[in-house]
């Protein structure tokens, strides 16, 4: 089993990755771990290879991935936004008390408030975006729990259809996936918004000299997060077919782990969409595997955080910035 | 278009203040400037010339006064809104993000867009033809992270020019760069001239200025001295201007030396890379070394490998002082403890702590000798002593060395090693940015610091100051020593000739 994990480990160097890490952070031992895991738990488990339980993995990772892939791009920006975990279980307490009809737009809307509130914290009144975001991570959360007390609800007969149909034989949460990796890729890579986030990230007082409205854009990353982590919300509350005001409180700290696993350096400047993505299967299957091998809550969370440590240690740090 | 541009567009300056806390920096500042001249602003470090170029590139608001352009008032908010009036700065400290391609860093903020996605194939293209007029054939996906600082510069200069604007400002654009860069500088200096725009050119170096430049303001703490034509000035008379004085000598005394001089610094065999050519030469106690020679030839790499920078050097390095002799390691940390100090030439990112006041930054060099449970000793006297000897203009010890100007932020650097005891200095580009008269006041510390028994390496890019303060150089050509000069007898010529000559004979080593 070892000789596979290093196997596949020597692939990946060889793939020259070092020379472009600069920036995107993907080390080979971001790349390879997702892999090793995955090679690791066919061999180890039946059950884990059948189609089925792909799908589920599938399922289970999405909104962990929407979220993260907002997160990375504040990350990236500087950053580091907690209140997606309360922005996510808002989401759900919203739809499932509002009206049918304006549920999804009155959520969008908190989402903005919440993003630009983050924002402005950070940027005008200078607060550290840790305190800021933990501070909005409280007050989001009590408005969530005085919204929908109980866990239940109604979720309207549309989402649940857009969250857990097929599609040509695949899963609706593969599509959900696949287009917000596409929306972020873009948005890093293609669009003129890319190497401003990188700037930013990296030196927000160069970047400002260079003419970048570095306030703006960071508001507007926050803005984003929270935007993604209101969909996030929207998907987890449809895949799970009743609201809750704590549903999403694991991933605060879920999607700033997978941040630590996709090589995305919360010092900002650094990180990728792939790496995004290989940081959040590698949590998903972690959680799915120990599931499968019947590994207990406990020592499932004590095993993740040594993967946790592991990984990073084994990743190349660079002090980007200054 | 021509006809618009000729219409001689003026930038006056009237009574312009800038106050920063209760300093000013700038005090009822007033002179006019010219379309299609080159316009040089000099004065000793902190005197305020970045400032007010800064307040034309939108960096901060005019605190008294106004600036015209064309007789309407000028006041830019932000840096980009300076872009958008036709402003282009090139900034004394680099703003290039490490993480982004020279490409993207040359686009930054004014990306070509297509269909809502940067054109990259275009912007590719153009960024090299911007690189190629300055006659740099630099591969535009590196990131600028991995270039050198006279690369860095480069690049921002490259940028700067590229920018569709009336007024381009150079703040000590050269500071950094090597003859054959200065060149091809003068040569673009000269086009935007024929172009009818305005170029303020920042520098301390007074041949740049007489050769590039049509007219010469100086400052001096803040004010306004003189505006003149450069043809109606001497060098004399303009650093006199500057100083206030004249300068009668600029580089110390070469003290007579000893024939014994104990060794400080013994270096056998030292190879930067695996492989590379090794090197071998002694520091000796009381004397100022140089290494000379062309761009990137290797000088900067055997510095950089003594300072403990390159762990991949190998070779015998042993360091002799008060306390006997021991082989350096390559290793900053066990470095510094033996007693060598090291002044990078990036000081904004590799040497000084931004945020923190002058006297912690001194107070850092001290440290190096107390373990981790000690108090931190208050020198106040030794800093304030240290602070006056090196002149550093400041509102203060306390003042947060980041905001400091250019020049003064080098001394801070200096005299944190001489504060530290230690009896080796490795130094790059000892008084970059520096101006004249402070340059003389660097070149005297580092003779008294010799006369104590201390031992001074260093590189320069400009090889007039190696010739003048060195006791010996020893030109370095693709990584090996290929002569050893006397200091006081070399002369520029000499030194250019090992540079440079030879170099086909030397491809012999080279390949081996
Ligand atoms: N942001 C700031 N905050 C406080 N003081 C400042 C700031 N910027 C500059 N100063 C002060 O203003 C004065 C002028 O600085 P400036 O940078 O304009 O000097 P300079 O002429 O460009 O010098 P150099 O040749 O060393 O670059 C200095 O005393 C400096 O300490
Ligand atoms: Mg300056």
């Amino acid at each position: 089993m070892l000789w596979w994990v290093a196997q596949i480990m020597v692939c990946m160097s060889m793939l020259e990755l070092a020379r472009k890490s600069r920036r995107t952070g993907l080390s080979p031992i971001v790349l390879a771990l997702p892999v090793a895991l995955f090679v690791l738990l066919c061999l180890s488990s039946d059950t884990f290879r059948s189609l089925e339980n792909l799908a589920n993995v599938n399922s289970q990772i999405t909104a962990l991935m929407i979220a993260s892939l907002g997160q990375g791009i504040v990350a990236i920006s500087g950053g580091i936004d907690l209140s997606v975990g309360s922005v996510m279980s808002l989401t759900s307490a919203i739809l499932v008390t509002a009206d049918p009809a304006w549920g999804i737009p009155l959520a969008l809307a908190m989402g903005v408030c919440v993003g630009l509130i983050n924002g402005f914290g950070v940027t005008l009144f200078r607060v550290h975006p840790l305190v800021m975001t933990l501070a909005t991570m409280t007050f989001v959360q009590g408005v969530a729990l005085l919204l929908h007390p109980v866990p239940g609800g109604v979720v309207p007969g549309y989402l649940r259809t857009l969250a857990v149909s097929q599609v040509a034989g695949m899963p609706a949460a593969f599509f959900w996936c696949t287009a917000a990796i596409l929306l972020a890729w873009f948005l890093l890579t293609r669009s003129p918004l890319g190497p401003r986030i990188y700037a930013v990230g990296a030196n927000p007082v160069s970047a400002g000299r260079n003419g970048i409205a570095v306030m703006r854009l960071k508001v507007a990353c926050f803005v984003l997060c929270s935007l993604s982590a209101v969909i996030a919300g929207i998907f987890l509350t449809a895949r799970v077919g009743a609201g809750d005001a704590t549903m999403g409180a694991p991933y605060s700290l879920d999607t700033v782990t997978a941040m630590a696993l996709g090589g995305i350096q919360l010092a900002g400047g650094t990180g990728s969409v792939l790496g995004v993505v290989a940081g959040v299967i590698t949590l998903g299957l972690i959680s799915n595997g120990m599931n499968l091998l019947g590994v207990s809550p406990f020592l499932r969370a004590a095993l993740t955080g040594v993967l946790l440590l592991m990984a990073i240690g084994l990743q190349r740090r660079e002090a980007i910035g200054a | 278009m021509s006809a618009l541009v000729c219409a001689a567009m003026m930038i006056s300056f009237d009574k312009v203040s800038k106050r920063f806390g209760s300093n000013f920096a700038l005090r009822d500042v007033s002179f006019d400037c010219e379309a299609g001249s080159v316009h040089a602003i000099t004065g000793e470090n902190g005197a305020g010339k970045s400032t007010l170029m800064n307040l034309l590139a939108g960096l901060f608001p005019v605190d008294g006064g106004e600036i015209r352009l064309h007789g309407k008032q000028l006041s830019p908010k932000s840096p980009a809104d300076a872009r958008s009036l036709g402003i282009s700065t090139i900034y004394q400290e680099l703003t290039l993000l490490p993480n982004l391609t020279i490409a993207e860093n040359l686009f930054l903020g004014r990306e070509p867009v297509r269909l809502g996605r940067i054109d990259r194939s275009g912007m590719r293209e153009q960024a090299r033809s911007m690189m190629a007029r300055l006659g740099s054939g630099m591969d535009i996906d590196t990131y600028c992270g991995n270039l050198s600082v006279a690369d860095q510069h480069l690049v921002e200069i490259a940028k700067g020019v590229s920018a569709d604007a009336d007024i381009f400002i150079f703040d000590e654009p050269t500071a950094a760069l090597n003859a054959p860069e200065v060149e091809k500088l003068g040569e673009l200096l000269a086009s935007l001239k024929a172009q009818g725009k305005l170029v303020f050119y920042v520098s301390h170096r007074l041949d740049e200025i007489f050769r590039f430049c049509d007219r010469v303001t100086v400052l001096k703490d803040g004010r306004h001295v003189e505006t003149r034509e450069t043809r109606a000035l001497t060098r004399d008379g303009l650093v006199s201007l500057m100083v206030g004085r004249v300068l009668s000598k600029f580089f110390p005394a070469r003290p007579a030396r000893s024939e014994a001089a104990p060794v400080a610094l013994s270096v056998r065999d030292l190879q930067v890379q695996e492989g590379g050519p090794a090197v071998s030469f002694d520091v000796e106690r009381g004397e100022i070394v140089g290494l000379a020679g062309l761009e990137g030839q290797g000088q900067r790499d055997i510095i950089r490998a003594l300072s403990g920078l390159e762990p991949s050097a190998s070779g015998m390095v042993i360091k002799s002082g008060e306390a006997g002799s021991a082989p350096l390691a390559f290793d900053v940390t066990k470095t510094v403890r033996s007693g060598v100090g090291f002044v990078p030439e990036d000081r904004k990112t590799e040497g000084l702590y931004l945020s923190l006041s002058i006297d912690r930054n001194i107070t850092l060099g001290m440290l190096r000798r107390l373990n981790v449970w000690q108090l931190v000793p208050r020198r106040h006297d030794v800093i304030a002593e240290l602070m006056r000897r090196l002149n550093i203009r400041s509102a203060g010890a306390r003042q947060e060395v980041g905001e400091l100007s250019g020049g003064n932020q080098q001394k801070v650097m200096i005299g944190r090693w001489l504060a530290a005891g230690i009896d080796v200095l490795l130094l790059e580009e000892p008084t970059r940015g520096v101006d004249v008269g402070a340059k003389a006041e660097i070149y005297e510390l580092l003779r008294e610091f010799t006369k104590g028994g201390g031992a001074v390496l260093t590189l320069s890019s400009e090889l007039l100051e190696l010739l003048g303060l060195c006791d010996r150089i020893l030109v370095v050509r693709q990584n090996e020593i290929v002569a050893e000069l006397d200091g006081a007898q070399a002369t520029e010529e000499e030194v250019m000739r090992h540079a440079l000559v030879g170099r086909a004979d030397n491809g012999v080593h080279v390949d081996a």
